[in-house]
């Protein structure tokens, strides 16, 4: 079993939390009022208390361990700050501080932050719906609003193929390593040896998607317009809380950033 | 038979695929009745796949192509009857179950056809349950689908067919690269289904005794024909050589026998065995059960073999997987020059991942590897690559240019031959010996099976490599490609190359190994001599694997009064070594 090993990186895990129980359409609902709040935002603040919440609500009502966390978001945390300190630079302003021939500005130090919570928090909320919703769940929830269920499952489909996908590299890389290095190193070359990778893993590819889609045929897929869900998953309206809360504190930031 | 309406009824058949010019199938007549097991064989490329897909709706109404002739199924004419209903009486396994997969868990994808078909959830439910029981994977239900092994695989594929309630399955080579215990377990699942009133179409590479003594039918194709069909004996009795030798069909080793007594010692069998037991009673009524067998290989030359300085050499290593599972716990091993080493054991017994450090794809996490005298951290890959090869069980896996030619010359190029006459002679050269030359300007994914095999064999070979590693010798090939890729093997180790296979087919290590390593949960259970693995029942136990029934039939033998003081490898031997002794015999008699 593999119970005692720590899930590490963007997966998702039943840890039976509050987040795991929520309706997946309203998770996805949430993301979306947590990306419309920060494009508003004009102060940094604002972006500062919604990245704290998000973390305490993936900490808190997610238990996601707060290493899973950091682990997954390491890249877009670090591309975050590249644009921050890039916006330092670029945006025009008031200058601050000459460094050889780039200038800080005052309006540059205040944009950045602005910009890099607006990547970091929506990329984390995204995050918080992928360690909490289990794929078919949010697949479910899709059809009852009326997205057609062939629609909802290509998205799963996708998924599905991905780690087929990933086996499918690591075979072919280990079997180009084995066959020696070539004697020409250069950049052409490397660019012939990407083409070959892609080509097969997409000849592999296409050959696994269609033997995949006649047999989802003769398993009566798309029979009917509409299919029976074993698991089903039922709305509950307290679900609701959340975006209304969410809501709330994001208008009141607007508020408070046009009192003062 | 003749009273039963048959299930299957086809006459005539042509088919061509869309984006081919010669049909696959011609004038395939074939019948089936309900309720039997019906196997069906033939050589790589004789059209039985595209035959698998005659009965459930996918020719014509999903593939495309040409088709004529007629298929009654169920009295039904697959023309006019849609797919929906077809699919749902037959339904096809495809050779890799897993493209069929279309969810994450165990339990959904059972549930995924019911599903589509709007079955009350307490009937999908009561179905799942029942059929995840019958596979023997409930412990599993939650399992993702590919974290499973491959057996389970094939039993899953076999779920998620059953789920529809079919009253005939096809099942395209479900034991295609199965050890063999998990092939046996889904034989067994056949017959049982059979014994339920299943109507089974099996196609498979390997006929065992057990499949054939439980068939109802025996099905030939050769070159989109059907060569033979009726029962088991009749088939095997008019056909059984010309399987062999012509078609190069796998048949049990105790069918070999019966074929070789019948045809070679001109004896007369009131039918072939197939069984053990039937091969015995047919040898004690020919009087054949005595003698003392001498005039073979002499047993062992391990002795020998062991004496020199090893290329390879691995002390108490480790290995580990990041999701945890120890592949390798405490193996040591040896590899010496110039032998044909074994290594054994069933799926996911750490086989692959040895070979993987043997190669440098891996790196011991403990323990102490030693490769052609340096420590395993010295190497890189590719510089490794000039010394050991290793020929993967894809081909397709690693070509990298688009002409049978060009995959050959880049072997040689990356080796620093850069003369252009250099590379055309040796390339031209290495064409001939694998019989390629003809497919020299062919890309090499539009090869056929075997012939991608001997490219990647080829490829490799160029290299002159100090020790050469397979990968699964057998796995997609028939016979035929078989035993031509293992006599290459052979004539290069008369060369002085080393060769390492890894298998678990025990027939090729009967008949080519010199020593064996065998392995099992990541352990080597024993490394030496192979006619002493297949004389200890309990190393065989212990590995999951199961002795040839020639080594069955040996061991029967001595039982019975016979004796046996040499290595027989092949059934070859047997017969020559039995009418040695024989004739030995009479004339010290007469």
């Amino acid at each position: 079993m593999a119970d005692n090993q720590e899930q590490q990186g963007l997966v998702y895990t039943n840890r039976n939390s509050l987040m795991n129980r929520l309706y997946p359409l309203v998770k996805l609902a949430w993301v979306f009022v947590i990306a419309i709040g920060l494009f508003i935002y004009k102060s940094p603040i604002s972006g500062a208390v919604m990245f704290v919440s998000v973390l305490l609500l993936a900490m808190l009502a997610g238990k996601i361990p707060f290493r899973q966390i950091l682990g997954s978001s390491k890249i877009i945390l670090m591309l975050g700050i590249l644009l921050m300190v890039f916006h330092f630079f670029a945006d025009p302003g008031e200058p601050l501080l000459k460094l050889g021939p780039l200038t800080i500005t005052d309006n540059g130090l205040y944009q950045g932050p602005i910009f890099f919570f607006r990547l970091s928090v929506v990329v984390l909320a995204s995050f918080v719906l992928i360690w909490t919703t289990d794929t078919r769940d949010l697949m479910v929830s899709l059809t009852k609003v009326g997205v057609p269920y062939r629609g909802a499952f290509a998205v799963f489909l996708a998924l599905r193929f991905l780690p087929l996908i990933q086996r499918e590299v690591d075979a072919v890389r280990a079997a180009h390593s084995i066959r020696g290095k070539s004697t020409s190193s250069g950049l052409g070359h490397r660019f012939k040896l990407w083409q070959r990778y892609i080509f097969t893993i997409l000849i592999n590819g296409l050959r696994k998607a269609e033997t995949t889609a006649t047999s989802l045929e003769c398993r009566a897929f798309g029979l009917y317009p509409t299919r029976t869900y074993v698991k089903d998953i039922h709305f509950n309206p307290w679900d609701l809380v959340l975006i209304v809360v969410t809501v709330v504190l994001s208008t009141g930031l607007i508020i408070i950033e046009k009192v003062i | 038979m003749e009273t039963n309406t048959p299930f299957i009824k086809a006459t005539d058949v042509f088919y061509t695929h869309w984006n081919q010019d010669e049909p696959t199938l011609k004038g395939v007549s074939l019948e089936i009745s309900p309720n039997t097991i019906n196997v069906l064989v033939g050589p790589g490329g004789s059209g039985k796949s595209t035959l698998c897909s005659l009965f459930n709706g996918e020719i014509p109404h999903l593939l495309g192509g040409k088709f004529e002739g007629t298929v009654l199924v169920d009295g039904k004419d697959t023309h006019i009857e849609p797919v929906k209903n077809l699919s749902q009486q037959v339904g096809h396994m495809l050779q890799d179950p897993e493209t069929m997969f279309a969810t994450l868990y165990v339990e959904d994808e059972i549930a995924f056809g019911p599903e589509n078909l709007l079955l009350e959830t307490d009937e999908i439910i009561q179905r799942t349950e029942k059929l995840l029981e019958d596979i023997q994977l409930t412990p599993f239900r939650q399992n993702l689908v590919w974290n499973l092994s491959g057996g389970q695989i094939q039993k899953l594929g076999l779920a998620v067919i059953l789920a529809m309630k079919p009253a005939m399955i096809v099942l395209d080579e479900p034991t295609a690269n199965l050890d063999p215990h998990a092939t046996r377990a889904v034989h067994e699942l056949v017959l049982k289904l059979r014994d339920e009133g299943m109507t089974i179409l099996l196609v498979t590479r390997e006929l065992d005794d057990f499949i054939l003594t439980a068939a109802d039918q025996l099905i030939v194709l050769d070159d989109g024909k059907i060569m033979a069909s009726g029962p088991v004996q009749s088939v095997l009795a008019e056909y059984g050589q010309d399987m062999l030798e012509r078609l190069g069909i796998w048949l049990p080793e105790t069918v070999e026998i019966g074929l070789k007594l019948r045809d070679s010692l001109k004896l007369n069998l009131p039918a072939i065995p197939i069984s053990m037991t039937e091969t015995l009673q047919v040898l004690a009524d020919q009087n054949l059960l005595r003698g003392r067998i001498t005039n073979c290989e002499p047993e062992s030359s391990v002795a020998e073999i062991t004496k020199k300085y090893p290329l390879i050499s691995g002390r108490n290593l480790e290995f580990s997987y990041n999701n945890g599972f120890k592949a390798l716990n405490d193996v040591s091993f040896d590899i010496f020059p110039g032998e044909m080493l074994a290594i054994v054991g069933r799926n996911g017994a750490g086989k692959s991942t040895l070979a993987k450090l043997m190669v440098g794809l891996q790196k011991p996490q403990q323990g102490k590897l030693t490769l052609f005298d340096h420590p395993a951290s010295f190497w890189k890959v590719e510089a490794l690559a000039e010394h050991i090869a290793l020929v993967f069980q894809n081909p397709e896996h690693q070509f990298l240019t688009d002409t049978a030619y060009d995959e050959i010359a880049y072997s040689l190029m990356a080796r620093g031959i850069v003369d252009p006459d250099e590379v055309r002679t040796q390339v031209e050269d290495w064409m001939q010996r694998l019989e390629l030359s003809d497919f020299t300007k062919i890309h090499p994914f539009a090869l056929s099976a075997g012939k991608k095999r001997r490219l990647g064999v080829a490829t490799m070979l160029v290299c002159h490599p100090q020790v050469l590693l397979v990968d699964e010798p057998t796995y997609g090939q028939d016979k035929e490609m078989t035993q031509t890729l293992m006599q290459l093997m052979e004539q290069i180790r008369a060369q002085g190359v080393t060769v390492v296979m890894i298998t678990h087919d025990m027939r090729l290590v009967q008949e080519f190994a010199s020593r064996v390593l065998v392995m099992a949960e990541g352990k080597i259970l024993y490394e030496g001599d192979p006619a002493q693995l297949f004389a200890s029942e309990e190393l065989l136990h212990a590995a999951n694997l199961r002795p040839t029934l020639l080594q069955e039939l040996l061991k029967e033998y001595q039982d019975r009064g016979g004796q046996v003081d040499c290595l027989i490898r092949n059934t070859d031997q047997f017969l020559e070594a039995l009418t040695y002794t024989l004739n030995l015999e009479e004339t010290n008699g007469g």
